[in-house]
């Protein structure tokens, strides 16, 4: 009897043991990947991207790199990067393997030589490099290592007469307009023409006043209002052009709501949000402490990345946030931490083709994330739907389904699509479970009628039944009571 | 138990659909009501409101079905009605109000029936309507709601014979005596809770010491 017990004691846990097994293959990535339900709730999900490669400066034989701040990809996929400790702009082949160039001087027209004082952004396009020299006070604008534009003391009756022009973040669009992110310019990005000059501010972020706090300064004094904090717009933080000249921008939003704008060329903003109106990371937001887990999310850069999606970087829990052209949270991966493909210190985020890069100020190192099936699946069928083809996005989001069952996202699509084939029974199953109501009545209108349309014959056969039936039966009450009409108590 | 289920007392609950003053005034007077009647009305209103949240239709419904909980959703509806009754009963009484607490609380029990026989229909409505057809919807709700309130008011005007205005002032009051009830009751629990951690504090010690 022990005996048999023993046994059936080793059989159990070896059981619990096989069963728990692939249960550990969630934990191959050192980071939480989740996503938003329409209700909010975090669901978990497979992994988008797994960890890559750190590459160091030292790996790359040109010395450690310090305190980074700014990153670009080249449409070549070649990476720049602001070395900011070091005072030199990187350029690093699209397999991050070898250095294409070190820039860490350059030369003037007149011959002279110069160089960096802490560049904090960088940025490319048709062969010229727009560096942000920050403590130079300038843009400079690289050819080679030879400059042929130079942005310094912008002045403008918009400016004041002493302000200190601090570029951090740069960018340029296809028609060669600079964009710059100043330090403590609340005003909005301010934008250079191609002859260098100040055009004016873009995209100017409005303060928000909550009226309890229009409230209070009704009551405060004028001195009390002075001691005040000041009513300031946040500053933007990161900087991307995609290639219609829309540029992407991103900024730290208190209240966690929207830390991503896409400004069209007149400097609205014209982003597009999803089913939860929110493009701010991290929805629920309030843990029971303060701790790094409670507070929202703060976006320090956004990378463009092609067909509609774009990425977020949050350097307060290290993730990256990816939406595409609608506003549909796609993924969520990253992390803080130790290991291997999380962070310490985030600072800037590009994108290559399937490949996403993050800087790590703290570390010094280059993370790669590298696609998984998963999260090219996505990528595909959001490209696929941006570029109108929704038949040809199913086949992928069925893929996904595969992986993910839910991916509210994926069974939309896919109704979305069984809606447009004109199977409306199906597309209601799937659009339910995309919780996709506004398409979701359209099939259910569709199919309503459809029904109605079978029927519609024995159903007025029968109600013209009862109606005969009905009458006969009246009419046959009403002789029996003519016949007997003393004995009728009804 | 018969007599509070006599078919004369079931007449009067349906009859206060239909004619409310006439079958309040009986109520109240001739003793027509019933207070395990009235309890039903709001079983069966709780019953509709837990049916509805669940399988009201997905274009109508905004509800996590999730986060649906049949119990804690009666238990909820009693207890606001409940409140209610002690309330309106508690202002009353100081303002000359002929009604007893059974009055009241049988005249705010079938004062629910119209929101809880409307439920049903509604329910079943949403089950077949598209997207621009919710206005039907939410007209059968808002009708079923709409008498119950009415219903209500005429109930506490009556058992009570105020005037319509007396019967508005008098709720404006009840509930604020509401109010008063769940801070008094919020203060009892607080101070229970604090004697049973004195008492079982003194407990601890002792047994340490022991």
């Amino acid at each position: 009897m022990p005996l048999k017990r023993v046994c059936a004691a080793l059989l159990l846990t070896a059981a619990l043991i096989a069963g728990a097994a692939p249960a550990a293959g969630a934990g191959l990535v050192p980071y939480d990947t989740y996503n938003y339900d329409y209700w909010d709730f975090i669901v978990f999900t497979p992994a988008a991207y797994v960890p890559g490669r750190s590459v160091s400066g030292v790996d790359l034989g040109i010395g450690a790199f310090q305190n980074f701040q700014g990153m670009c990809v080249a449409d070549d996929g070649a990476v720049y990067i602001a070395d900011t400790g070091n005072n030199r702009i990187v350029i690093l082949e699209p397999d991050l393997l070898s250095v294409r160039d070190v820039v860490d001087s350059f030369s003037w027209p007149d011959g002279s030589a110069d160089g960096f004082a802490r560049p904090h952004g960088v940025a490319a396009a048709d062969g010229l490099m727009y560096v942000a020299d920050t403590d130079n006070r300038r843009v400079v604008v690289l050819d080679g290592r030879a400059a042929v534009r130079v942005i310094r003391n912008p002045s403008s009756e918009l400016l004041d007469a002493n302000f200190d022009f601090v570029p951090l973040k740069v960018a340029v669009d296809y028609a060669g307009r600079v964009f710059v992110i100043a330090r403590n310019m609340f005003q909005g990005i301010m934008t250079f023409d191609a002859d260098d000059n100040f055009i004016g501010f873009y995209g100017t972020i409005n303060v928000k006043i909550t009226l309890w706090q229009r409230f209070w300064r009704v009551f405060s004094t004028k001195e009390e209002r002075a001691r005040q904090q000041l009513f300031i717009p946040t500053e933007f933080t990161g900087l991307d052009v995609d290639p219609w000249g829309f540029v992407y921008a991103s900024n730290m939003d208190s209240e966690g709501v929207q830390a991503v704008r896409r400004l069209n060329p007149s400097g609205e903003d014209v982003i597009r949000t999803g089913e939860n109106q929110n493009l701010g990371g991290d929805i629920e937001l309030f843990a029971a402490s303060a701790s790094v887990y409670s507070g929202p999310s703060k976006i320090i850069d956004v990378a463009y990345r092609g067909q509609g999606i774009y990425s977020l970087l949050d350097s307060q829990r290290g993730r990256i946030f990816t939406y595409d052209h609608e506003g549909n949270l796609l993924y969520i991966f990253g992390g803080m931490g130790h290991q291997a493909g999380t962070f310490r210190q985030p600072t800037a985020i590009g994108a290559q083709e399937n490949r996403i890069l993050a800087l790590d100020a703290f570390r010094n190192e280059i993370i790669t994330f590298e696609e998984t099936r998963y999260g090219a699946l996505i990528n595909q069928a959001v490209a696929l739907r941006y570029g109108g083809d929704e038949a040809l996005a199913v086949e992928a989001w069925r893929e996904v389904l595969l992986l993910n069952e839910n991916l509210e996202l994926a069974n939309a699509g896919i109704g979305k699509a069984y809606l447009t084939a004109g199977d409306n029974r199906t597309a209601m199953r799937y659009l339910k479970l995309g919780m996709d109501k506004s398409h979701y009545a359209i099939a259910f209108k569709r199919y309503r009628n459809e029904v109605l349309k079978e029927n519609i014959g024995w159903m007025l056969t029968l109600l013209l039944a009862a109606v005969v039936a009905y009458a006969g039966w009246r009419s046959y009450r009403r002789r029996k009571r003519g016949r007997a009409p003393a004995g009728g108590l009804l | 138990m018969g007599k509070y289920f006599t078919r004369e007392r079931v007449g009067y609950m349906f009859g206060v659909l239909t004619r409310p003053l006439h079958s309040f005034y009986e109520i109240r007077h001739r003793d027509q009501g019933s207070v395990p009647l009235a309890a039903l009305c709001v079983f069966l209103l709780s019953a509709a409101f837990t049916l509805n949240r669940i399988f009201a239709g997905f274009i109508v419904n905004d509800v996590n079905p999730r986060t649906v909980d049949g119990l804690e959703e009666m238990g909820a509806i009693f207890l606001i009605l409940g409140l209610f009754c002690v309330g309106n009963w508690s202002v009353t009484c100081l303002m000359d109000g002929e009604g007893r607490l059974r009055d009241i609380v049988t005249v705010t029990g079938y004062a629910m029936l119209p929101a809880a026989l409307l439920l049903g229909p509604a329910t079943l409505l949403s089950l077949v309507i598209a997207e621009g057809e919710t206005a039907f919807y939410a007209i059968v709700m808002g009708a079923g709601i709409a008498w119950t309130v009415i219903l209500l008011l005429t109930g506490v005007m009556t058992v009570h014979n105020y005037t319509l205005l007396k019967t508005l002032v008098t709720l404006g009051l009840t509930f604020v005596a509401m109010l008063i009830l769940v801070f008094i009751g919020l203060l009892i629990l607080d101070l229970i809770n604090q004697a049973y951690v004195f008492l079982y504090s003194i407990y601890t010690e002792l047994i340490f010491r022991i």
